[in-house]
């Protein structure tokens, strides 16, 4: 009996379910929908009836037709509404005719997307930012998913509307008391800092306001300061490490001299007092019209003060240097050696901070073995001499041994999902074309 | 944003499901911001902007990988500006009569001949008081809305502010609309209009997380004859909207869930 329950339940809700797909001239398109076993004459394409996941789902509102709708009696009410065809409003009447019908199908991506990676020294723990959930996870640093083992699960989740985690990229982890610092890359135009103890949906510690296109953090622990790499218009400001709320920062780099362009990710060498920024080279003064062009990627140097329209020191530009949609940047204290994670170069690239014009770097960590896929966050952990990547494409976080080089294994993965999976790798779905030749969705991030 | 791609998926894909392919990496010359744009299905061409660097792409309808553009336009005579905030984030092709419609930061609409390359002007420019254009300067806070285009009846749909001015599609300066749809009743929301032209519906996102359907010839205060109201019934907010009068469909992004619904809705086709 308790397995002919949950069977005869199961039916029922497939049927509820197909019933409600049923073409707009079907004979039952006036009648209320009761859960019962119907007719079926063929199965539609049209598959989604409801959240799969119980977490999405009740994250609705309460009011919402897609809200966790999992028995067979509920599944059947939610389904009464907007069921029928609607007839256009008359403009006459003053009325608007209500489409209700719950979507048909959905494209969206259930597991995270790590797009940055940190580590908390302290507490031994890694970090990772996550931009499809809009959550931050936080590990063991020797968590490992062992081949063929379900997705590691989280220590604890930050994550949650009090929170005002959306689309952040860039985190910083204070190497002292473990606070949690993360940037949004799309319109929340903040920075958010969280208690290392935090977890759930909780309120930030503090917020701090920063320009749109935030993408990266990076904090001078001996002066107290603040960076964040901003994409466009590309700056740096650098603000008080504890500023909060609408602080101004103590200075930005910005300007035509600076050869700034899309930046993305920063590093700071406080040893020798040089900030590196990274750059896609998609050039224009919004301000002026024409007066965009397009250059190479690029890794330009600056010293650590710098402040105002000014040139930097030298810039790393080139086919040699492989740069393809650099990312994230992380430097070695001990070395000087400049960590790069190279999304579409699959790769992760390792400069001398020395280095100037077209140059290939010393290191690249690449391949099938390294199980790197669109890399977009790096993080030196010097203490234990490791490198770590977040990988965007395929849910997980790899590490790799500080001196590694090639086409090498990692030496453990944190994975977020099945084993093999390929993440959609979507951010910010802002519109869809339709191809109509090869019946493809075109879905921009 | 993180990853500035253009991933292809299945009509029928569903959760989870891999794109069948992506535009990606320094050679395609795209970046962020990419807020609407077009499949061309005359030429079989994917058109939208750098928006960060102030140029149109136009692709091969099939382009994958680090594929780079077949051509782009960008440069002093274009006339290309957007804004700090939104940048260049909305283009519109128009297959049947070869021309791309960029609405630009001047309150002006840039027509560009669809096969011109370089750093060219436009062929004519939708601009002046009488046009009623509103779009944000460069330095305020905001996005440029996207045009619709009407090849059938020869109509150019501008959005502007919670308006719908409706033109010629080959009007020229300082020319007033044929027709406005404005006011309370109206629910715009001030996405990107299409135009289903066999029934001369406007599909448009609208207010509340909706999309709403007027008529090519609604002029004043009139509501929408049709509303879906996509955040009621999804939790999701509304960034857009395309259509698939084939199959009878409309499928709507919304940015805060990284999510494509589809909805079946014959009765705006049938």
């Amino acid at each position: 009996m308790s397995r002919i329950i949950p069977i005869a339940v199961g039916i029922t809700v497939l049927a509820v379910c197909l019933f409600s797909l049923r073409p707009a001239n079907s004979p039952w398109s006036s009648i209320t929908v009761s859960p019962r076993l119907v007719s079926v004459q063929r199965f539609p394409e049209n598959e989604l009836c409801a959240f799969d996941d119980l977490a999405s789902a009740a994250a609705l509102p309460p009011d919402n037709l897609l809200r966790a709708p999992r028995s067979a009696s509920a599944i059947a009410r939610s389904l009464t509404v907007g069921s029928t065809s609607a007839y256009a409003a008359s403009q006459n009447s003053g009325e608007v005719a209500d489409i209700s019908r719950p979507p048909v199908r959905t494209i969206r991506d259930t597991y995270p997307t790590y797009s940055f990676v940190s580590v908390d020294n302290q507490h031994d723990q890694v970090v990772l930012q996550d931009n499809n959930l809009w959550s931050i996870r936080v590990f063991n640093r020797l968590e490992n998913t062992p081949p063929g083992a379900p997705p590691s699960v989280p220590k604890r989740i930050i994550q949650g509307p009090k929170t005002d985690i959306q689309f952040n990229n860039g985190m910083y982890i204070d190497p002292k008391n473990g606070d949690i610092y993360s940037v949004e890359t799309d319109t929340g135009d903040k920075v958010v800092v969280f208690d290392r103890t935090k977890q759930g949906d909780v309120e930030p510690t503090r917020i701090l306001r920063v320009p749109h296109r935030g993408f990266s953090l990076a904090v001078d622990e001996d002066k107290q300061e603040l960076y964040v790499g901003v994409q466009y218009p590309p700056q740096v400001p650098v603000y008080r490490k504890t500023a909060s709320g609408d602080e101004k920062p103590l200075r930005s780099l910005q300007g035509e001299s600076t050869r700034l362009s899309d930046a993305h990710g920063v590093a700071l060498d406080t040893k020798k007092k040089l900030m590196f920024v990274n750059n896609w080279g998609h050039v224009s003064d919004y301000l002026t019209a024409g007066t965009g062009r397009f250059e190479d990627a690029s890794i330009s140097v600056y010293p650590l003060d710098v402040r105002g329209d000014a040139a930097p020191l030298r810039v790393i530009q080139g086919p040699k240097t492989q740069l393809n949609w650099p990312a994230a940047m992380s430097l070695d204290p001990d070395t000087g050696d400049l960590y790069v994670a190279n999304d579409v170069g699959q790769s992760i690239l390792v400069f001398k901070e020395t280095d100037e014009g077209n140059v290939a770097p010393s290191r690249v960590i690449k391949g099938t073995k390294t199980h790197l896929s669109y890399p977009t966050g790096v993080f030196v952990d010097a203490k234990n001499k490791e490198v770590w990547a977040a990988n965007f494409g395929n849910a997980t976080a790899t590490v790799y041994p500080l001196s590694a080089n090639g086409n090498v294994a990692p030496l453990r993965i944190i994975r977020s999902a099945p084993e093999g999976y390929e993440g959609l790798r979507l951010g910010k779905v802002e519109a869809v074309a339709y191809d109509t030749k090869r019946e493809e969705y075109l879905v921009p991030n | 944003m993180t990853h500035p791609q253009i991933a292809a998926f299945a009509r029928l894909a569903k959760e989870n499901t891999p794109p069948t392919r992506t535009l990606i990496g320094q050679k395609t010359l795209i970046s962020r911001t990419m807020h609407a744009f077009d499949y061309d299905p005359v030429h079989d061409e994917i058109v939208v902007n750098s928006p960060l660097a102030q140029a149109i792409l136009i692709f091969r309808g099939g382009a994958n990988g680090e594929e780079p553009p077949v051509r782009y336009i960008q440069g002093p005579h274009t006339q290309i500006v957007g804004t700090g905030y939104g940048a260049l984030d909305a283009v519109t092709v128009d297959g049947v009569n070869n021309e791309i419609f960029l609405p630009v930061a001047s309150n002006s609409v840039l027509v560009f001949d669809r096969t011109a390359t370089g750093d060219v002007a436009p062929k004519r420019v939708l601009h002046g008081p009488d046009t009623q254009i509103q779009f944000p300067a460069p330095g305020d806070r905001g996005a440029l809305p996207a045009v619709g285009v009407d090849p059938i009846h020869n109509l150019l749909i501008v959005p502007s502010r919670a308006s719908l001015l409706i033109f010629d599609r080959n009007a020229s300066g300082n020319t007033k609309p044929l027709r406005v749809i404005s006011g309370p009743k109206t629910e715009l929301g001030g996405g990107k209009p299409h135009v289903y032209a066999p029934k001369g519906w406007i599909v448009a996102t609208a207010a509340r997380g909706a999309i709403g359907v007027w008529s090519i010839n609604d002029n004043g205060d009139v509501p929408p004859r049709w509303r879906i109201p996509v955040t009621k019934i999804t939790g999701m907010n509304v960034n857009g909207v395309e259509i698939d009068p084939v199959h009878k469909e409309i499928m709507v992004p919304t940015g805060n869930g990284n999510t494509v619904f589809t909805f079946s809705v014959p009765e705006i086709f049938d």
